[in-house]
């Protein structure tokens, strides 16, 4: 039998088979195309178990080329392959793995919920499954760049899902454009990589490098084999990092480009799950780590990721305080989550932030479907002040919530608290030498205590005191296809910190920094001990030394603030009457409940701005470009117009003309033959 | 003798002065005898050029041209006939149907 | 009382100057050109000559052969006739098979 990696591209292939199953025979099979979904995340799962434990013996990454789509040598050549390392494998399990419960999950959500045009829901969930890991697996930038852009057309599909009401088309455009404004910049970032370094690679295969290594080159070495356009190598590569960043923060959901996301809430809860929690967002981040060689050659484009990502940790715990509907809380979070990692890589943390990430996926899909198991409970109500008291009618739901919710809060033994604390304590390290990761760090700290805030205001509004009104008194019960798999999530998000306890085996002396461990084999160029080394060699960013004291010190500090968040929203909300305590914020309730009016700011970059640029160009497009076309068929048009008017129907003006032909070629036969 | 090129001369000015009929004349009658003025032409230089070289075909072949030249008036004048009969007029230049 | 005709002149003489200008050329052209000794025809009378040598009849007269031109335009001068009566012909109402030729006017004059 062959290896396991050899079946790698089956891993994406399995979904795609189901994808055109769901949408051509759905119609006709009795869960319309749940149960090959499911079949098919389930091998994928499996496929992907498989290969984690086989990259796990392995030192050397596997690639593999499948497909070249150019094959021009010069200036470069686009092909398709995989790359299967430790963190494609690490993603692939996750991503599989909430796919496969949000398929189980959608049985219960969807068909038992009478939902109708289900073929193309579960079409489009397999597609995104499909192009979500083909973009994990992806073995070059290109090939990334061009799943990243499916994966935005299936979250648009799914969001739209229910496109006959006003909202959810409207979202999913929303969702589409602001995405794809970011990837704008990731396709000019694309191209110029591929144009300074002829490959857009991330691994050396055979003879031609990855270009995180021939930038590395570039810098330590000589520029010789790149093309810089002129510049610096060290600006020029900032420049191509900073614009591929556009990307990442359209997906991943950093402020300026978050408000999509939470109008994201518009499609069905379990494509919340797995798309705006789990997977698509994560896409942006897993982007990020995946380049971290490049990334870290940048102290600029890394101060810049890690200062964004804090303050959109802040800025969006912030919002998410005053919102009323369940997944609009959760929606919020995950952007704030989201900016956590980003600091997390931003300050050299890479371990910490493929922690976070990993963590964050298990316990925020955790809540999403909660959350939709709740929705489902309440008749698709969302707001949580007409809930209360449903943790007796819902007790599974409840615990695996508060599950979820202690993890997102980052209460100590949950998986949250030592991926978050890991992130900050990194922040703190390298904000110690540096006062903007400092003020990074900070925002990140505070961030700490609204989120305790927020996600404790949101269990207690929903499950504890009295039930607010009749259908919270009397929910309607689901079965064990909703159960089964927060079940499984919620058991996750209390293990699966167990990965990486860094302060404990600090503490202990114990080697419990699994993660770590991971990430240290691998391909020469992709290892933790590699991009330590670019960090600190050829970057010049350098961490305060790892000491006891610091790390302890640094999570006791985010776990007494959560900690606080937590016991402000017990005292106000965990009453059997909770009233609507932000509203004592006045004018400031306005303002964060109105999102800091970023929607209607870009909405009126919108109108106002590029509306204007448009109508311009297609002023200049109409008149200038089509007027030159228009201009010559009518130069024809005239001419012919005017040139028939020798046919006048007279003879004798015929007649003139043949003569006045007749002696002008006479006179020129005679002048050329010499005949005068 | 004289010399062939006095005769093209001739030649050349009898073509001219039918030539100058055709673009000058209204009437189509006249243009008829203007187009027998310019076979007439061809004749005569026919003719010199017999004369020239001593090869009488030139000559002969002027008799057939003039044949020729009868069987085109005989179809000419019926052609005149259907044109007055439609457009009610000799004048060439009022046949103007076949223009843009 | 009649006047006498009058030469008429006026704009629509112009067109005539192509054909002064077209005389211009040739025989500007003509007058330049020299020509050998024209060579005559020799003793006898010219129109036997021309008979004789329509048909060939006789060899030492230097000409082309025109029988077969002969039997043609014989047809050409049939052809032409019968053509110029069939135009003339005026269109009977009775008169079956006949083109008419009245540019589609449809009316009988």
């Amino acid at each position: 039998m062959a290896g396991p990696l050899e079946f790698a591209p089956a891993i994406a292939a399995l979904p795609f088979v189901s994808f055109v199953i769901a949408l051509f025979f759905g119609r006709y099979m009795p869960k319309k195309g749940a149960l090959a979904g499911i079949t098919a995340t389930a091998g994928s799962l499996l496929l992907a178990i498989w290969t984690y434990f086989t990259v796990m013996g392995n030192g050397e990454p596997h690639t593999e080329h499948l497909h070249t789509l150019v094959a021009v040598a010069e200036p470069f050549s686009l092909e398709l392959g995989i790359l299967i390392d430790q963190l494609s494998a690490l993603m692939l399990l996750i991503v599989t793995l909430i796919s496969f419960l949000v398929f189980v999950f959608s049985l219960g959500y969807m068909n038992d919920e009478g939902e109708t045009g289900l073929p193309r829901y579960y079409a489009g969930l397999s597609l995104f499954s499909f192009s979500m890991l083909s973009f994990v697996m992806a073995s070059n930038l290109f090939m990334a760049f061009m799943f990243f852009e499916l994966v935005g057309l299936c979250s648009y599909l799914l969001i739209g899902f229910w496109f006959r009401e006003d909202a959810p088309p409207s979202a999913a455009k929303k969702a589409f454009i602001v995405t794809r404004f970011g990837d704008y910049f990731f396709l000019i970032g694309v191209v110029g990589i591929l144009a300074t370094f002829g490959t857009s690679a991330f691994i050396g295969t055979g003879g031609t490098e990855s270009f995180p290594a021939l930038a590395e080159h570039a810098l330590t070495g000589s520029a010789d084999h790149v093309h810089t356009f002129g510049f610096d190598p060290q600006t020029w590569f900032t420049i191509l990092a900073l614009l591929v960043l556009g990307g990442v923060m359209g997906k991943s959901a950093q402020f300026p480009l978050h408000t999509w996301l939470p109008d994201a809430m518009e499609g069905p809860t379990p494509v919340s799950a797995l798309i705006h929690a789990a997977t698509m967002v994560a896409a942006g981040v897993y982007l990020v780590a995946r380049m971290y060689g490049f990334y870290a050659l940048s102290p600029t484009a890394l101060a810049i990721i890690a200062f964004v990502g804090g303050f959109t940790a802040l800025f969006a715990a912030t919002m998410g305080v005053v919102k009323r509907e369940i997944k609009q809380v959760l929606a919020y979070s995950t952007i704030s989550q989201y900016g956590y990692m980003m600091l997390a890589l931003g300050a050299g943390g890479y371990v910490a932030g493929v922690f976070h990430l990993t963590t964050h996926a298990v316990f925020k899909a955790l809540l999403f479907l909660g959350a939709g198991a709740v929705i489902v409970a309440m008749h698709h109500d969302e707001d949580m002040w007409k809930m209360g008291g449903l943790k007796n009618e819902l007790p599974v739901t409840y615990y695996t919530f508060l599950a979820g919710s202690l993890a997102l809060a980052g209460i100590i033994p949950f998986s949250g608290f030592w991926s978050k604390d890991e992130v900050l304590y990194e922040a703190l390290r390298l904000g110690l030498n540096d006062p903007v990761f400092m003020a990074a760090y900070a925002m990140g700290l505070i961030a700490v205590f609204f989120t305790g805030f927020y996600t404790f205001r949101m269990v207690f509004l929903t499950f504890h005191g009295e039930p607010r009104t009749n259908i919270a008194e009397s929910p309607h019960q689901y079965g064990w296809n909703m159960k089964a798999p927060l079940v499984v999530l919620g058991a996750l998000a209390v293990v699966v910190g167990l990965i990486n306890m860094a302060p404990l085996a600090k503490l202990t002396g114990m080697d419990l920094t699994y993660l770590h461990h991971w990430f240290e084999n691998g391909g020469e160029l992709l290892t933790v001990e590699h991009y330590h080394h670019l960090l600190t060699e050829v970057s010049g960013v350098h961490h305060v030394e790892n000491s006891t004291g610091l790390m302890l010190g640094s999570g006791a500090l985010s776990l007494g603030l959560a900690l606080a968040g937590v016991a402000v929203a017990h005292v106000l909300y965990n009453v059997p009457s909770p009233e609507e305590h932000t509203d004592k914020l006045g004018s400031i309730k306005t303002v964060l409940f109105n999102n800091y009016y970023q929607d209607e700011y870009q909405v009126w970059l919108a109108e106002g701005l590029t509306a204007n640029v448009a109508r311009a160009a297609n002023t200049f497009d109409q008149g200038v470009i089509d007027g030159a076309v228009n201009g010559v068929s009518s130069v024809s048009l005239f001419a012919g117009e005017r040139v028939r008017r020798i046919q006048t129907g007279v003879v004798t003006n015929y007649a003139a003309l043949l003569t006045v032909g007749l002696v002008v070629l006479l006179v020129a036969m005679g002048l050329l033959g010499g005949w005068f | 003798m004289i010399a062939a090129k006095y005769y093209l001369l001739l030649s050349a000015a009898v073509f001219c002065i039918g030539l100058f009929g055709i673009l000058t004349r209204r009437n189509a009658l006249i243009f008829l005898m203007s187009i027998e003025l310019m076979l007439n032409a061809a004749n005569i230089n026919l003719v010199a050029f017999s004369a020239q070289h001593g090869n009488l075909s030139g000559q002969v072949f002027s008799l057939f041209t003039m044949a020729l030249a009868a069987a085109e008036v005989a179809v000419g004048i019926g052609i005149i006939l259907v044109l007055y009969r439609n457009f009610d007029d000799v004048d060439v230049t009022t046949a103007t149907s076949m223009r843009w | 009382m009649t006047t006498r005709p009058r030469l008429k002149l006026g704009s629509h003489l112009l067109p005539g100057l192509a054909a002064v200008a077209l005389f211009t050329v040739m025989a500007a052209v003509f007058l330049q050109g020299n020509f050998p000794a024209p060579a005559g025809f020799g003793e006898g009378s010219v129109l036997r000559s021309i008979g004789m040598a329509m048909f060939a009849l006789e060899p030492s007269i230097p000409s082309a052969n025109f029988l077969v031109a002969f039997e043609i335009i014989d047809v050409v001068l049939v052809a032409a006739l019968v053509g110029a009566v069939m135009l003339a012909r005026r269109e009977g109402n009775d008169s079956s098979g006949s083109v008419r030729t009245d540019g589609g006017r449809g009316d009988d004059r």
